[in-house]
C-alpha cells in the first residue's frame, strides 16, 4: 500500500467526505510530511492491517505529531461540520423503515403505530423516557421482535416475510451493542471478540487474530485480551462489546445505551469512540441514549419517543427549536411539565 | 357469591389453558432440537464440553450414591430375605433392583440435581443478560449452538453413567453382603449371573436414555425461556429440577409397565 491509498476520497450519500488522513491535513492538525511518515510506519508495523485509517491516527499520536485529544477533537470538528450540514428531507430511501408499527407487550401498547425512517450512513439517536419502547424499536429493526401490527423493512427486505435463513442473511448486515454488553462470561475478551468470526467465517486463526487485535486497539483495549468479562469495569465492558460489534465490519450498528451507568469522563470517551468509529467506517448507526442534550452533538438525526409515539424526527440541529412541551421538558430535565414523575 | 364462583372457574380455566400452551411450547422446542440434530454445522467441541460437564463431572456424585444405595439395599434385603430363609437370593435382588430401577432413576435424579440445575441457571443467565439475543443477532441459531449439544450429551452420557452406577451399586451390595454379613461371594455373584438377563439390562438402558432426554429437555427449555431477571432464574431452576424429577418417576412407571 502506498501513502496515496489513504488519501482516496470516499463518497457518501449527500456529499463527499475526505479520508481521515486527508481530513487531518486539511484541518491543519498535521502536515503532509508527517502523514506520509506515519503511513510508512504503519505499513512497516502493521503490514496486514491494510487501509486502516484509524491506525494512521494512532501512529500520528505514537510519533508525537498530534496528541490523542487533538486527534479526537479534529475528528469531532469534522463530524460537527457534517452534522450541521445534514438535512433530513433529502428524499433518500431510508435503510431501515418501521411503518405503522404497533407492539403490545403484556397487554400494554408499547409502540403505537409509529413510523420511523433511519437514514443510511448517518448517526441517529433515539431518545425518550425509560420504558418508552426504545430498546423494543431496536429489537424490531434486527428481527429479535416482531410487530403486533405494521411492518419493518431493512433495505428492500420486509423482515416479517423472511424465512429464518433469509433473516440470518439480513442480520449479517447488523451488529448490536447490547445495554449490558452481552459478552459471554465463559470467554475472555479476545475470544469474545473473535467469536463471531470463528463461527461465521472460514478465516484462518492468524487472520482472525490480526482482525481482533486491530479492533481491540481501536477501542483502546490492547493488552486486556486475556481478561474475562467479570474482571472488566463498566466502560471496558462496553468497549469490548463495541469491539465485538465492529469486528464483523457491519453495515448497520445498533447501540443500546452505550453510555448508561458510566461516569461522565468514560461517557465522553465512549462518545468520542463512536464518533471516531463513524468517521472511519461510515456505518449507519442507531444509538439509544439518555445522555440528553449531549447526544445531540454526536448524531445527525434524532427521534424522540413518548408513550409509544414519535414526537420528533429530524436533524439534531433542529430539536432544540421544538416547541413540543414534552421534548422541551426532556431536554431541560425539569421536574415540572407534562411528564410527572414525582 | 355468583361472581366469585365465576372468577374461580375462570382462574382454573386460565391455568389449564396456560399449562396446555406451555406443554405445546415444550414439544415444539423438542421438535426444533430434534431437527437441529441433523442440521449442519456439527460442533463437536461443544458436544465434548457438554459430555464433560454433564457426565464426567457427575461421576463422583454418581459413584457415591451408587455405593451407598447398593449397601443399604443389601442390608435391608438381607434382613427381609433371612426371615424367609432366602438369603441366597440377595445378589439377584440387589442386582435386579439396581439394574432395572435404582440405577437409571437415581442416576437421573442425581444428574438433574447436579447438572440439570446448572444448565437451567446458565441458560437463564444468558437469557437475561441478552447473550442469547446476541447470538441471534450474529446469525448463530441459539437453539443449535446452545441446546443441541446439551441434549445430545444427555442422551449419550446417561446410559454410561447408569452402567457405572449399576456396577458400583452391585459392588456396594457385595461389600455389605460378603464383607459385613459373611455371605459367600460365590453365592452373591453366582445368583446375579443366573438371574440377570439381557432384557433387564436393556430395560435399564432404555430408561436411562429417556431420563437423559427428560433432564436435558426440561432443564434447557426452562433456562432458555427464563424471564424477569435474577428471580426468574431462581424460579426456572427450581421449576426445572422439580419437573424433571417428577417426570423421571412418572416415565419410570410407564416404561416399567410396558417392559415388564
Amino acid at each position: 500500500m502506498t501513502g496515496q491509498a489513504i488519501y482516496m476520497d470516499s463518497s457518501l450519500a449527500g456529499g463527499t467526505t475526505l479520508s481521515l488522513g486527508r481530513q487531518l491535513v486539511a484541518n491543519g492538525c498535521v502536515t503532509e510530511n508527517q502523514l506520509d511518515r506515519a503511513l510508512r510506519k504503519q505499513q512497516n508495523d502493521h503490514p496486514t492491517a491494510g487501509n486502516n485509517e484509524h491506525l494512521v491516527g494512532r501512529t500520528l499520536v505514537d510519533l508525537g505529531y498530534i496528541s490523542q485529544s487533538a486527534l479526537l477533537d479534529c475528528l469531532f470538528s469534522q463530524f460537527s461540520r457534517e452534522r450541521e450540514a445534514y438535512r433530513a428531507d433529502t428524499g433518500e430511501t431510508p435503510i431501515i423503515h418501521l411503518k405503522q408499527v404497533v407492539k403490545i407487550l403484556d397487554g400494554r401498547r408499547v409502540l403505537d403505530a409509529i413510523d420511523i425512517a433511519i437514514p443510511a450512513k448517518r448517526v441517529t439517536a433515539i431518545i425518550g423516557m425509560s420504558g418508552g419502547g426504545k430498546s423494543v424499536i431496536l429489537k424490531h429493526m434486527v428481527g429479535l421482535m416482531r410487530p403486533t401490527q405494521g411492518e419493518v423493512r431493512v433495505g428492500e427486505h420486509l423482515l416479517g416475510a423472511l424465512s429464518p435463513r433469509q433473516l440470518a442473511q439480513v442480520r449479517r448486515r447488523f451488529s448490536f451493542l447490547f445495554q449490558g454488553g452481552a459478552l459471554f462470561d465463559s470467554l475472555n475478551v479476545y475470544d469474545n471478540v473473535a467469536f463471531p468470526l470463528r463461527e461465521k467465517t472460514d478465516w484462518s486463526e492468524s487472520v482472525i487474530h490480526d482482525r481482533v487485535m486491530r479492533c481491540l486497539e481501536e477501542v483502546n483495549l490492547f493488552g486486556m485480551e486475556r481478561k474475562f468479562p467479570d474482571e472488566l469495569s463498566g466502560g471496558m465492558m462496553k468497549r469490548a462489546a463495541l469491539a465485538r460489534a465492529l469486528v464483523t465490519d457491519p453495515e448497520i450498528l445498533l447501540l443500546d445505551e452505550p453510555t448508561a451507568g458510566l461516569d461522565p469522563i468514560i461517557e465522553n470517551a465512549i462518545h468520542y469512540l463512536i464518533c471516531d468509529t463513524y468517521m472511519r467506517t461510515r456505518y449507519t448507526m442507531v444509538i439509544i441514549s439518555h445522555a440528553v442534550p449531549e447526544i445531540f452533538r454526536w448524531c445527525h438525526h434524532v427521534i424522540a419517543l413518548h408513550k409509544g409515539k414519535v414526537l420528533f424526527s429530524g436533524p439534531s440541529t433542529e430539536i432544540g427549536q421544538s416547541r413540543n412541551p414534552v421534548i422541551r421538558q426532556f431536554i431541560s430535565g425539569d421536574i415540572d411539565g407534562p411528564i410527572q414523575v414525582i | 357469591m355468583f361472581s366469585q364462583t365465576i372468577d374461580f372457574i375462570q382462574k382454573i380455566g386460565a391455568t389449564f389453558l396456560e399449562n396446555i400452551q406451555e406443554m405445546g411450547r415444550m414439544f415444539l422446542f423438542l421438535w426444533d432440537v430434534a431437527l437441529s440434530f441433523v442440521t449442519p454445522p456439527f460442533r463437536w467441541t461443544n458436544l465434548l464440553k457438554q459430555i464433560h460437564f454433564i457426565g464426567i463431572r457427575s461421576l463422583f456424585v454418581i459413584a457415591l450414591t451408587a455405593i451407598f444405595a447398593g449397601m443399604v439395599l443389601a442390608l435391608q434385603g438381607y434382613y427381609t430375605l433371612s426371615r424367609f430363609g432366602s438369603e441366597a437370593l440377595l445378589g439377584p435382588a440387589v442386582a435386579l433392583s439396581i439394574i432395572r430401577e435404582l440405577g437409571p432413576v437415581l442416576s437421573g435424579l442425581m444428574v438433574t440435581g447436579r447438572a440439570g440445575s446448572a444448565l437451567t441457571a446458565e441458560l437463564g443467565i444468558m437469557r437475561i443478560r441478552e447473550q442469547i439475543d446476541a447470538l441471534d443477532v450474529m446469525g448463530i441459531p441459539p437453539l443449535k449452538y446452545l441446546i443441541t449439544p446439551r441434549v445430545e450429551a444427555g442422551l449419550i452420557i446417561m446410559p454410561l453413567l447408569t452402567v457405572i452406577f449399576d456396577v458400583i451399586g452391585i459392588l456396594g451390595g457385595y461389600l455389605v453382603a460378603v464383607r459385613l454379613l459373611g455371605m459367600s461371594s460365590g453365592t452373591y455373584f453366582g445368583g446375579i449371573e443366573s438371574a440377570v438377563e439381557m432384557r433387564d439390562i436393556v430395560t435399564g438402558l432404555i430408561k436411562s436414555v429417556s431420563f437423559g432426554l427428560i433432564v436435558t429437555w426440561v432443564c434447557t427449555y426452562k433456562g432458555y425461556y427464563t424471564r424477569r431477571g435474577a428471580e426468574g432464574v431462581s424460579q426456572s431452576t427450581t421449576s426445572a429440577v422439580v419437573m424433571s424429577s417428577v417426570l423421571i418417576l412418572v416415565c419410570d412407571y410407564f416404561i416399567t409397565s410396558i417392559m415388564l
